[in-house]
């Protein structure tokens, strides 16, 4: 008896390759074409002022941190003070800022006191550019320990507010 | 007689190695693709920060706001006012944007199971846009209702 197709058994059955091709290259450029290059971000919280007594305030143990950032015209730092101490501007002024925040966290360790209490006051002119507020932010919030691999981030103090608003071309007072 | 039977003069290209290298391109692509970041605006030139590090996990409700600068394809200034970027394409001053952010606090209230002090009000502020224009813009996002903030930055190369 015969069977229907018998004879056909062993032949190779080849599936269609050219329509999947089409698609997968279709996809390959949208994925191309749509790339974006972006360095990955990250995000710093901050707690606002709400014009409250905080519980530092009351503590004589924790003083609440000041860093006072005066501005020229130009938006440019002109001068960094921490606790009214000036600590110049440009990089060595936030390095400066960086070693007085660890000073002082290193200090309240030792003395037992808690931690999360301990808050910062940014007190910025409303001329100075934004990335002089985020690196005085960055000193505050901890450092880089570089002597491991990968480096890694020291927290010090994760409570910073921002002072209320300043009048504008207010700068220059301490 | 017997003719030999004759044979195809097209070769057959074995496709198996390009399909393998298209489909881990596309891979590739797909990996790298950062869809989250479809909100953030190309305009706006973040500050640098090396302590700043991607978050491990997405808020769920967040709230982007770019503030920036208009710039030419050069990435130059062509005004020296920064503006709210909003994503309809629409640029405000910050002043401007208030009644916005209260808008945006109507509609996440009307979200069910959200309250306004679990949204995470983003901020992607421009490095050269004045410190009294970002923090109005906080102050009015408190007006409006919002409580959480975060200020972004760029991730620094670390040593």
């Amino acid at each position: 008896m015969k069977i229907r197709g018998s004879d056909k058994a062993g032949e190779k059955i080849e599936p269609q390759m050219a329509p999947m091709i089409d698609v997968v290259f279709q996809l390959l450029i949208f994925f191309m074409l749509t790339l974006k290059i972006i360095e990955p971000e990250g995000a710093v919280n901050v707690n606002m002022p709400s014009g409250e007594p905080t519980s530092s305030a009351n503590d004589p143990l924790l003083t609440p941190i000041k860093v006072r950032l005066i501005s020229n015209e130009s938006g440019q730092l002109v001068e960094l003070l921490f606790g009214g101490a000036p600590k110049g501007n440009g990089e060595a002024a936030y390095v400066a800022l960086n070693k007085e925040i660890r000073d002082y966290v290193d200090n309240l360790q030792a003395s037992g006191a808690p931690m999360d209490d301990v808050e910062a006051e940014i007190d910025a002119d409303p001329e100075l550019h934004w990335n002089h507020t985020m690196k005085a932010i960055s000193a505050v919030r901890g450092h880089l320990d570089t002597s491991q691999n990968p480096a890694r981030v020291v927290p010090l103090i994760e409570k910073i507010k921002f002072a209320p608003p300043r009048e504008e071309g207010g700068g220059t007072a301490g | 007689m017997r003719f030999k039977k004759p044979t195809s003069n097209v070769p057959e290209v074995d496709m198996t190695p390009m399909i393998d290298i298209v489909f881990q391109l596309i891979a590739f692509f797909m990996v790298i693709t950062n869809f989250e970041q479809a909100k953030a605006d190309e305009r706006v030139k973040l500050p640098r920060d090396p302590l700043v590090e991607p978050p491990k996990s997405k808020a769920e409700k967040e709230l982007v706001v770019n503030i920036g600068f208009l710039r030419d394809k050069d990435g130059n200034k062509t005004d020296p006012t920064p503006y709210v970027f909003d994503g309809n394409g629409d640029n405000y001053t910050v002043d401007l944007y208030a009644p916005r952010l209260r808008s945006e606090a109507q509609f996440f209230q009307g979200e069910p199971d959200t309250e306004l002090k679990d949204v995470l009000v983003s901020i992607r502020a421009d490095a050269d846009v004045p410190h009294g224009d970002v923090t109005r813009t906080v102050q009015y996002a408190q007006d409006a209702g919002f409580e959480r903030f975060a200020f972004k930055a760029t991730q620094e190369s670390r040593p």
